[in-house]
């Protein structure tokens, strides 16, 4: 059995026009203008108010960056690369800086390794309070939109300082970083992630203590353990539903080995598991970049590179942990200074099978909770 | 006798008619442009990623609502602005302008980021639109690949400056 047809096997049946007409069945076109969808449509058949079928419809935001990168050199391509996720935008550059340092046989500075260590945290924790702000708008919380969204700010502010830019930083580059840090950045880093630190003990109580939140979110959408490795879901969706699977642990890459941290998971995988992974993997994020800052040696930030580099003839596959799991590229080169093929593997996009799995039986209600709880970011898996 | 020929009656009319307009338009006009300016009603469609930071403005450090602007939370049939935010696809530009048609009079469009005034980053994409000029009428150009939240307010009060002077009929 090929892997297609496991998957589909996994899937529920779609109804017919006609089967639909005989049982008194209505189909809604959730999407792309709507309050919970956003640049994604959903067909969803209703029988009543439970879902008997569901479409996911992507492809709103494609805008070909595969192909884009065949006609700009290594360089060239950071800047668009990162646009599929600005929340998250070091973390979606950084396989592509290690593929390409791969391929271009250079190796970035010890200093350049813990600034993208910090960076990609950083980054992570602004996609997750991006993340977790939306969510309280969708579950009808107001308070949840606007508390990490005001603590986001402080991280943004950080990221800033570091590269000059509010979200779209373009700080990673092949070889290291582009500049390195302000001299005030590490005092700065320290007293805003202790600030933000005691800021996520009181989401606890106003979040996730919330019975509004546990209402909606508990035994919401329950993801098996078995369902969740077939399906390929990664990331928070993953370790929600009883996976302790990270990337940084399984794959370290960088620094991530010399740095102590625990991966986060929660037995459940109900949406309420798969929103309090994130927040426990906040807490990680901040004792990562303190611990990445006391370590940080002095040196340079940048390996030297010919201005219009060639790379080697070859094919490289790397993957990182960014915030909503594994994201991966391969990059295939002839030998001239652009890449012959870039593919990359986003998470989000593997979210969709499992979204229509969970969706077919739930409450319409429901729905909300569910397409967001599983940290489907739209124009990440367009591409 | 010549003057009282149909043409010379209509052309009186019209003279009449102006003068009631002069009198009347300076104060329901800006009555009626007042109201209009601090109550606009952005639609909650996403196009690409600048979401990201129409998110941020309606956040509380840059609070857009103060500026009367209200956050995208109302129906399509009671909104009056839209703010283009990035990217338009070819896939999504026929939703584009159906929902620009579906929403009442009187209507604006703010373009907001490179990718929406000329295509940006992605210019010699294959499946990205350079500009969207060609589907909806755009009163502001709000450039920048993200614009700043701030860059984005400035837009809206250039919008709002705009409705000021339009004559009202």
């Amino acid at each position: 059995m090929s892997d297609i047809e496991r998957l589909n096997s996994m899937l529920p049946n779609s109804l017919s026009v006609e089967e639909s007409r005989e049982k008194g069945i209505l189909t809604l076109s959730v999407g792309p203008q709507h309050p919970g969808s956003g640049h994604f449509r959903l067909i969803i058949k209703v029988d009543g108010d439970i879902i008997v079928d569901a479409e996911p419809d992507p492809g709103y935001v494609h805008r070909g960056e595969e192909k884009m990168c065949e006609y700009r050199n290594f360089m060239q391509n950071i800047p668009h690369l990162e646009r599929p996720v600005i929340a998250d935008s070091c973390s979606i550059l950084y396989p592509y800086c290690l593929a390409i340092e791969e391929l271009l046989n250079i190796e970035a500075p010890r200093r350049a390794k813990f600034i993208r260590v910090i960076m990609s945290e950083i980054n992570k924790m602004i996609f997750e309070l991006y993340w977790l702000g939306i969510y309280g708008i969708f579950l009808g919380h107001s308070t949840m939109f606007m508390w990490p969204m005001a603590d986001r700010e402080l991280l943004i502010d950080l990221a800033e300082l570091a590269s000059g830019a509010r979200v779209t930083h373009a700080y990673f580059v092949p070889g290291g970083v582009r500049n390195d840090l302000p001299d005030i950045f590490k005092d700065r880093a320290v007293r805003q992630l202790k600030y933000f630190r005691n800021r996520l003990n009181e989401y606890s109580k106003v979040f996730y203590e919330n019975p509004l939140f546990i209402d909606r979110t508990k035994g919401v959408g329950i993801l098996s353990r078995e369902d969740a490795i077939n399906l390929g879901v990664t990331g928070p969706v993953l370790r929600g539903s009883n996976v302790p699977y990270d990337i940084r642990k399984v794959e370290p890459y960088d620094v991530y080995d010399e740095l102590n941290f625990d991966v986060k998971y929660m037995k459940d995988g109900d949406c309420f598991a798969r929103a309090y992974v994130p927040y426990l993997e906040m807490y990680e994020s901040v004792d990562l970049i303190l611990q990445a800052l006391e370590k940080m040696p002095d040196g340079p930030v940048r390996a030297k590179l010919p201005p219009n580099p060639k790379g080697k003839v070859g094919e490289v596959f790397k993957r990182v942990e960014a915030g909503r799991g594994e994201l991966a590229y391969y990059v295939i080169s002839d030998g001239t200074q652009k890449p012959y093929r870039v593919k990359l593997s986003v998470p989000s996009f593997r979210a969709i099978p499992a979204m229509r799995k969970l969706l077919i039986g739930a409450r319409l209600a429901d729905m909300p909770a569910i397409y967001w709880g599983l940290n489907y970011w739209p124009v990440e898996a367009d591409r | 006798m010549k003057n009282q020929s149909p043409t010379n009656f209509n052309i009186w009319v019209g003279k009449l008619k102006e003068a009631i307009v002069k009198t009347i338009e300076p104060p329901i006009g800006y009555a009626i442009n007042w109201g209009r300016i601090w109550s606009l009603w952005p639609v909650h469609l996403e196009t690409a990623c600048c979401s990201l930071e129409f998110g941020a403005a309606s956040g509380p450090r840059y609070d857009v609502e103060r500026f009367g602007i209200i956050e995208a939370f109302g129906s399509l049939r009671q909104c009056d602005l839209m703010v283009i935010q990035g990217t338009v696809t070819r896939k999504m530009a026929p939703r584009v302008r159906m929902i620009y048609d579906q929403m009442p009079d009187p209507k604006y469009v703010i373009a907001m980021g490179a990718c929406a005034i000329t295509g940006g980053l992605y210019f010699d994409s294959y499946n990205v639109l350079p500009g969207i000029d060609s589907i909806v009428p755009v009163d502001v150009y709000v450039p920048g690949c993200p614009p700043r939240p701030e860059t984005l307010i400035q837009g809206c009060i250039l919008l709002q400056e705009k409705i000021k002077y339009t004559k009202f009929r």
